[in-house]
């Protein structure tokens, strides 16, 4: 399958810089899944999580609290404000990750229904995981 | 002889001064070090920012399609009043680092004034503020301790005002002025037009074939978000590279500052001794000649 180059930046720095098969992100209007050659499009994102499946098939999930993507032929650019890796070498080190990740979006002022949701989708996430 | 203890006070004086100064550059150089990573780390999502909006503004500049007119990326030709954020530091003794973006926003301000055009003139940082208030320039609006401890809730706070009477129309242009770092020598002046977005380096031909898309029933609130969101980061980015400089600016000044400090009293303890000496020869000749008049 072809790759793109998938870029996720925040203002802490780049958190994702790689050749991906697919992702899947969560836009203002819903969530969308781009592939490779994917028209271009810019939308806002809302607090979710970004599926990025990789050529080897792995998935990893990040959490993002609100963003902006940019997507063109030849790589799309996410950038977003807060953003956790729910990823991890060991089990205390992915339950930390969760924490952060749940500490991300309680910041979130406004009562989104779509953050019960979004909680759901991290701890499915984490499951994969384990 | 008076003078000697003068010179002797003298150079104690120097060489607190000294100690003091170098207690600066120190004190610098470890602020400078985490001012300098953070401003590292955000200039990529900084860059990365101005690209997107930069081609969105370039995009619409080009298509010219109806339904995407937002104010902020329009071309407005005869400005009435405009905005004008300097950012400087809440201390001295850093150089020339505030010196430098004052002259700039007099410049600014000059230029608008010949034009006929309004300024309102929003400072963060004492010593700008301070500028200004002595030479009798109003401000519209001031902030302090703002520039040296940014907070992203406080200059979106800041900023928010500006972009929501642009969007209002109140206001016809936002400019943003400040020193930024450059690297550990050198600032780098910034006088950034951030409203209405500047369109003009966007190449049309190179992206005649990609049109732009916007994946949003509501565009039109799509592009103000991301307008506010642009801004609002563009002036917290601002702010830490803002420090980043003020801390190189000051650890460069103050390492002057002691180098001279040691040159200074190098040189009066050759005059302190060449005093001394003087003095034991005076008092050698006075006893010569009375034991030689006694004769």
């Amino acid at each position: 399958m072809d790759k793109f180059k998938l870029e996720i930046l925040t203002p802490n720095g780049l958190i994702f810089n790689d050749e991906v098969v697919s992702v899947v992100l969560p836009g203002e209007e819903g969530e969308f899944g781009v592939l490779a050659h994917h028209a271009s499009l810019t939308t806002l994102l809302e607090a979710g999580v970004v599926d990025v499946e990789r050529e080897d098939k792995s998935v990893e999930s990040i959490l993002i609290n609100w963003g902006v993507a940019q997507v063109d032929e030849e790589k799309v650019i996410v950038l977003v404000e807060g953003a956790v890796a729910i990823r991890g070498e060991s089990e205390g080190a992915i339950a930390k990750a969760l924490e952060d990740a749940k500490e991300l979006i309680k910041d979130i002022a406004d009562s989104n229904p779509a953050i019960a949701s979004v909680s759901a989708k991290i701890e499915s996430a984490a499951q994969k995981l384990f | 002889m008076a003078n000697l203890k003068d010179i002797k006070r003298k150079i104690g004086s120097v060489t607190n001064t000294q100690k003091t100064t170098r207690a600066m550059k120190l004190v610098s150089t470890a602020k400078l070090r985490r001012a300098e990573e953070l401003a590292k780390r955000s200039r990529l999502y900084a860059q990365k920012m101005n690209q997107v909006i930069a081609e969105i503004a370039g995009r619409i500049e080009c298509s010219k399609v109806g339904g995407l007119d937002n104010r902020c990326f329009e071309k407005i030709e005869n400005p009435k009043i405009v905005d004008i954020v300097f950012i400087t530091a809440d201390k001295g003794l850093c150089g020339g680092f505030n010196i430098q973006t004052i002259k700039a926003v007099s410049k600014l301000l000059a230029q608008y004034k010949e034009k006929n055009v309004k300024v309102r003139l929003r400072g963060v940082g004492k010593k700008g503020i301070e500028y200004f208030k002595y030479n009798e320039v109003v401000l519209f609006d001031e902030v302090r301790d703002l520039s040296s401890k940014p907070d992203k809730v406080r200059s979106d706070e800041f900023i928010a005002s500006s972009v929501e009477d642009y969007m209002d129309g109140k206001i016809d242009g936002l400019h943003i002025v400040y020193n930024g770092y450059l690297n550990i020598i050198t600032q780098q002046l910034h006088v950034n037009k951030v409203l209405p977005v500047n369109a003009d380096d966007f190449d049309c031909s190179k992206h005649q074939q990609s049109t732009l898309e916007v994946e949003a029933q509501d565009e039109a609130k799509m592009l103000d978000t991301l307008v506010k969101k642009y801004i609002q980061y563009n002036m917290y980015y601002s702010l830490i590279d803002s420090v980043a400089a003020e801390h190189s600016a000051r650890m460069q000044a103050m390492d002057a500052a002691s180098k001279n400090a040691k040159d200074m009293v190098k040189s009066l303890n050759v005059k302190y001794n060449k005093a001394r000496q003087a003095s034991i020869t005076t008092e050698l000749i006075e006893i010569i000649s009375g034991v030689e008049s006694m004769k």
